[in-house]
């Protein structure tokens, strides 16, 4: 599904940052994987050129045996639009937008009518319990509904693969939970492919596997048993 | 010690957004521009009439001048013979022309030949000098004597033949005499040339009549005491005065045009003063978490606020020192549009002129500049110390829409509006201009107040025609409005005012225009109009009545009719007078007499028993049918009752009509200014115009026009007369185009965020330039309809009081709609040049970083 061969990123001119370094990685249909590791790590890193971004220095990344960085801007985009959301920790919605608009505005991007991808979102804003909220702006909402708004405008059109990005760094523990409980459901709903970076060990506890990142390298990865689970 | 560091953040700030910085200079820089350019222009213009007239009068003291028409040679005698006076001198000026290929105009000064020299600075070429003397010379009746200019022109020396148009027909003169550069040999760009007077009132059918005296006072005694004795001795209706007081009845003549062009500088500036606006709420936008930041660390409101307007103020000083600097390059080209309105419509000649720099107006001009600046910062600098420093330093996420719609700034909006319309509509027009101009300012301010709401509103009604028409890259662009109508709304302020005079003075043209070709399809209606200028008259080039008698031989001519057209001097003012067979003329236009029985006063019109007023002089000097119209004439005084009032264009200051051999036996004038052709039935009026041509051709230069060209011809003097204020429009729009530019910049940088987000959710770098042209074209869409509500309140304005005060015309009310629908896609087009680097820029944005903007 996902592959990464190699990559490695680096930023400036003279003083050369390795923000992530030989990289290699490989993320099965449906797997959820979390990673984690101090600030400065590369995670962020690592979102920006699986979802297209960014580009790596060296290396390929690959999305369903389709090499990303051959891809040009707008072929990289519209891989976006069909193969990955994505979900941010500062929830990142259109301020001038209805939940109704933020959900549907990628369909209505990618040139479905309006009629039709309202429909759609209407449907998303039920399974994440936001019905009632449709005609509401994010002022107008709590920290988690944006987050559950959020999450149904990245999976509106289905997407194999869920990049998500602190999902609960904005949130308190109670509405964490349930944002982490609102993605196992969809996960098993959808089978969506998640990865998720988070410095929250109970978010990663909701994952199959944990790899954990230092100075731009992956220097962990284990699978989250069902004792790793309980220990907790 | 506060303030200087507060100082250096502002520096850092400028560096840091060069090209708002830049753009809000050049707002700045531009209106001051135009009204510096303006003022420079106006006085360059009258300079160049006075220098004129200095250097015309050399070294008299004192000159008498008559109108138009001139006076009896006999007066010169008597000034002669007045105690006091040192020497006079009579004087004819006559702008004639040559006989060569594609040359203009050339001033003839006619000058007694053995006195003149006192007065006169004459410095002749060596070649010149050969001659013993060459004024003496010119005393034959076929010398002139040229400038060295005029001569190199055309290669012209001592002896050489220079062929003139008179009205005797062509002749031909004797070049006797080149005189330097210097004194007469200076002005009119060279285009000058000396004859005798007594010759001259012949070849330019003159009768015995001058134009001028000019003299000296002898040594013990006054100017003040001499123009007193003369004044007493000479008959009343001449003007005596050094020849500086003649500038003021020249500066009165372009009064006009110099008010049109100070009020739409004005607007320049005023669409500066939005660009201020503009550019500081999004600076304060910009800097609001730095404000927080000053705020929190003890920077206390006052020092915010005095930030941002010192900011404001050194803008203001930089960008009117630009502006300053434009200006004087601006007024080269203002200057000779205006001269060229003055000679075209006021038959004043200048002599180009360098413009003239005066520091007053410099140091007007800046101050005014700066305090523009001020004015336009003053409302974001006070938003930006009322700050909540908390809501500052948290995220931007949240930001509240701006509350500009509340019910007190509408209501006061609407009162402002209808305040100026009601004091337009029933105030008095006894409180002048400039208060009834204020009247205007009202509602453009009550506008103003309304924007926000208006632009919010009209973006909410947009909305779902552009989520219809450009799906949701149409519905971000018009919320991105509603979100910040105060953003938007500086910006739609800008258009609008540009826009607004861009559609009044339309609106005003095209009902001038309209109002002025439905009055001369009633009253020009010869077949053929002769013209001795090509410009609407000639005050010094005359026909001889023996051309229509020429003409009326022609072949097909049924009747000519001739016409003298002249100012005369008139309360303080001048006004036109039309001098003309009245019997020809009532019998081709019926149902123009208003106030009185027609049949009745056209009898005694044509007997000369009194005379028809313009209906803006009635307005004008408050007169009416019964009362008696006076003027000073060279037989003395004229005196006769006004029968019957007449709707008429022809001059703003007003114009008199009445039988051409009553104006004849008073001013002993028989000088001809137009011929009206009639063709017999059945004659092509093409055929007799080229016979005319024929007859006319070699003989007098002379401009021969169909009825529909004569229309035309006028029509086009009309719209020369505006071109001054497009340009300045223009100007005005541009400075609002910089506006767009500026507002999308930050509206691109506000939302860095979003259109990084918009990126990252698949929105594609054509669907992101979408967005922004299309918020483009909703700006200028909001800036369209709010200029032409304003516009419309302005036409109101311009027909309703300025064209009766100014003009005393009636000019009926016209709706600009073909102007309105030509504008919006001139606007949109504006618009969509002027978001192109900022969508650039949008396109442009690091997705990655943008995302994690605050």
């Amino acid at each position: 599904m996902i592959e990464l061969q190699n990559v490695s990123r680096s930023f400036g001119d003279a003083k050369l940052v390795q923000a992530l370094n030989q990289v290699n990685l490989r993320l099965a249909q449906g797997e959820r994987v979390a990673v984690m590791g101090p600030s400065g790590s590369g995670k962020s890193t690592l979102l920006n050129l699986i979802c297209g971004l960014d580009e790596p220095s060296t290396g390929a990344i690959k999305i369903d045996n389709v090499d990303i960085a051959s891809l040009d801007d707008d072929s990289r985009t519209r891989l976006r639009r069909q193969k990955i959301g994505m979900i941010f920790q500062t929830f990142n919605l259109l301020p001038t937008l209805t939940a109704l608009e933020n959900v549907s505005l990628p369909l209505r991007l990618n040139g479905v009518a309006k009629k039709d991808a309202e429909q759609r979102a209407t449907a998303m804003l039920q399974k994440v319990g936001l019905a009632g909220r449709a005609a509401h702006r994010p002022d107008q909402m709590s920290g988690g509904e944006r987050q559950r708004i959020a999450i149904a405008r990245a999976l509106i059109f289905a997407p194999p693969v869920l990049l998500a990005d602190e999902p609960t760094g904005n949130l308190d523990s109670k509405t964490g939970e349930e944002i982490l409980a609102l993605l196992d459901e969809l996960h098993r709903e959808f089978n969506t492919t998640i990865l998720m970076v988070t410095h929250n060990e109970e978010a990663a506890l909701h994952c199959d596997r944990v790899i954990r990142l230092r100075d731009g390298q992956i220097i962990s990865s284990s699978a989250v048993t069902a004792r790793t689970a309980e220990g907790q | 010690m506060m303030l200087s560091s507060l100082a250096s953040i502002t520096w850092k700030q400028w560096r840091q957004h060069r090209l708002r910085t830049a753009l809000t200079l050049l707002g700045i820089a531009l209106g001051v521009a135009v009204y510096f350019a303006v003022r420079t222009a106006n006085v360059t213009l009258l300079s160049s009439l006075t220098i004129t007239i200095e250097k015309m009068a050399g070294k008299a003291t004192l000159q008498i001048v008559g109108d138009e028409g001139g006076f009896p040679e006999a007066i010169w005698e008597t000034v002669k013979d007045t105690p006091g006076v040192h020497i006079a001198q009579p004087v004819i000026e006559v702008l004639a022309n040559t006989a060569f290929e594609d040359e203009g105009s050339l001033m003839i000064v006619g000058v007694d030949m053995l006195g003149d020299r006192e007065l006169r600075e004459y410095q002749f070429d060596e070649a010149g000098e050969e001659i013993a003397d060459p004024l003496v010379a010119l005393a034959q009746p076929d010398s002139i004597m040229i400038s060295r200019k005029f001569a190199e022109k055309h290669q012209l020396k001592d002896g050489d033949k220079l062929p003139l148009f008179t009205a005797q027909g062509k002749k031909e003169f004797v070049v006797r005499g080149i005189f330097k550069p210097a004194g007469l040999g200076e002005i009119f760009d060279g285009q000058i040339a000396v004859m005798d007077v007594f010759n001259a009132q012949f070849v330019f059918n003159r009768g015995r009549n001058i134009d001028r005296i000019d003299l000296m006072n002898e040594s013990g005694v006054s100017v003040d005491e001499l123009q007193q004795r003369l004044r007493t001795r000479l008959p009343a209706g001449l003007e005596i005065g050094p020849p500086s007081s003649r500038g003021k009845g020249i500066e009165n003549s372009v009064a006009a045009m110099k008010i049109g062009m100070t009020i739409t500088s004005f607007i320049a500036l005023l669409v500066g003063v939005f660009i201020i606006f503009n550019s500081f709420s999004i600076a304060v936008n910009q800097r609001w978490k730095e404000i927080g930041i000053l705020r929190a660390l003890g920077v206390e409101r006052p020092n915010v606020q005095c930030m941002f307007l010192v900011e404001a103020a050194l803008m203001g000083m930089l960008g009117s020192a630009v502006g300053i600097g434009l200006g004087f390059f601006l007024a080269i080209g203002a200057e000779r549009v205006m001269s060229q309105i003055a000679a075209q419509l006021f038959s004043y000649v200048t002599t180009q002129q360098p413009p003239v720099f005066r520091w007053d107006y410099a140091v007007t001009s800046f101050v005014i500049g700066v305090i523009s600046s001020v004015i336009g910062a003053w409302l974001p600098a006070r938003a930006a110390a009322r700050l909540n420093p908390v809501l500052a330093l948290h995220n931007i996420e949240t930001r509240q829409s701006e509350n500009v719609l509340g019910k007190p700034r509408i209501i006061a909006g609407i009162l402002l509006v209808l305040t100026g319309w009601a004091l337009i509509a029933f105030g008095p027009a006894s409180v002048g201009l400039s208060l009834q101009f204020s009247y205007s300012v009202l509602i453009i301010f009550g506008l103003v107040l309304l924007l926000p709401a208006l632009a919010a509103l009209t973006a909410r009604a947009l909305r779902p025609l552009m989520d219809r028409l450009f799906g949701s890259e149409g519905v971000i662009a018009v919320d991105s409005m509603i979100q910040s109508p105060r953003r938007t709304s500086a910006t739609v302020g800008a258009l609008m005012i540009g826009l607004s005079f861009v559609f009044s003075m339309g609106a005003y043209v095209r009902s001038y225009q309209k109002t002025v070709s439905d009055w001369m399809d009633r009253i020009v209606n010869a077949d053929i109009i002769i013209n001795t200028s090509e410009n609407a008259r000639s005050r010094t080039n005359h026909f001889s009545e023996d051309l229509g008698k020429t003409l009326a031989a022609i072949p097909g001519v049924r009747r000519v009719e001739n016409i003298r057209f002249l100012f005369l001097p008139y309360a303080d003012d001048s006004v036109a007078l039309i001098a003309l067979d009245m019997d020809g003329w009532f019998a081709r236009v019926k149902d123009v007499v208003e106030g009185a029985d027609e049949d009745e006063v056209k009898d005694k019109i044509i007997r000369g028993e009194g005379v028809l007023v313009a209906r803006n002089f009635v307005a004008r000097y408050h007169l009416g049918v019964g009362d008696r119209l006076r003027f000073q004439t060279p037989t003395g005084p004229f005196d006769f009752p006004i029968l019957g009032v007449i709707e008429d264009y022809t001059s703003e200051k007003g114009a008199v009509f009445f039988e051409r051999e009553l104006y004849k036996r008073y001013w002993n004038d028989p000088a001809v200014d137009i011929i009206d052709v009639m063709v017999t039935p059945g004659a092509e009026v093409a055929t007799v115009k080229q016979a005319v041509t024929r007859a006319v051709k070699g003989q007098h230069r002379a401009f021969i026009y169909t009825n529909a060209e004569y229309k035309k011809f006028i029509m086009d003097l009309i719209n020369g007369f505006f071109v001054l204020n497009y340009m300045q429009m223009t100007v005005a729009i541009i400075i609002a185009a910089l506006g767009i530019v500026n507002t999308l910049i930050i509206s691109v940088a506000e939302r860095k965020r979003e259109l990084g987000v918009l990126r990252a959710i698949g929105g594609l770098r054509s669907q992101v330039r979408k967005m922004i042209l299309l918020e483009a074209a909703a700006i200028a869409i909001v800036g369209v309809l709010s200029g032409t509500l304003a516009g419309v309140f302005n036409t109101y304005f311009l027909v309703r009081t300025a064209a009766h005060m100014i003009g005393g015309f009636t000019i009926p009310f016209r709706f600009p709609l073909t102007i309105v629908l030509v504008a919006l896609p001139v606007a949109l087009g504006i618009a969509l040049l002027a978001a192109w680097w900022p969508a650039r820029k949008a396109v442009n944005l690091k997705v990655v970083e943008a995302i994690g903007y605050e």
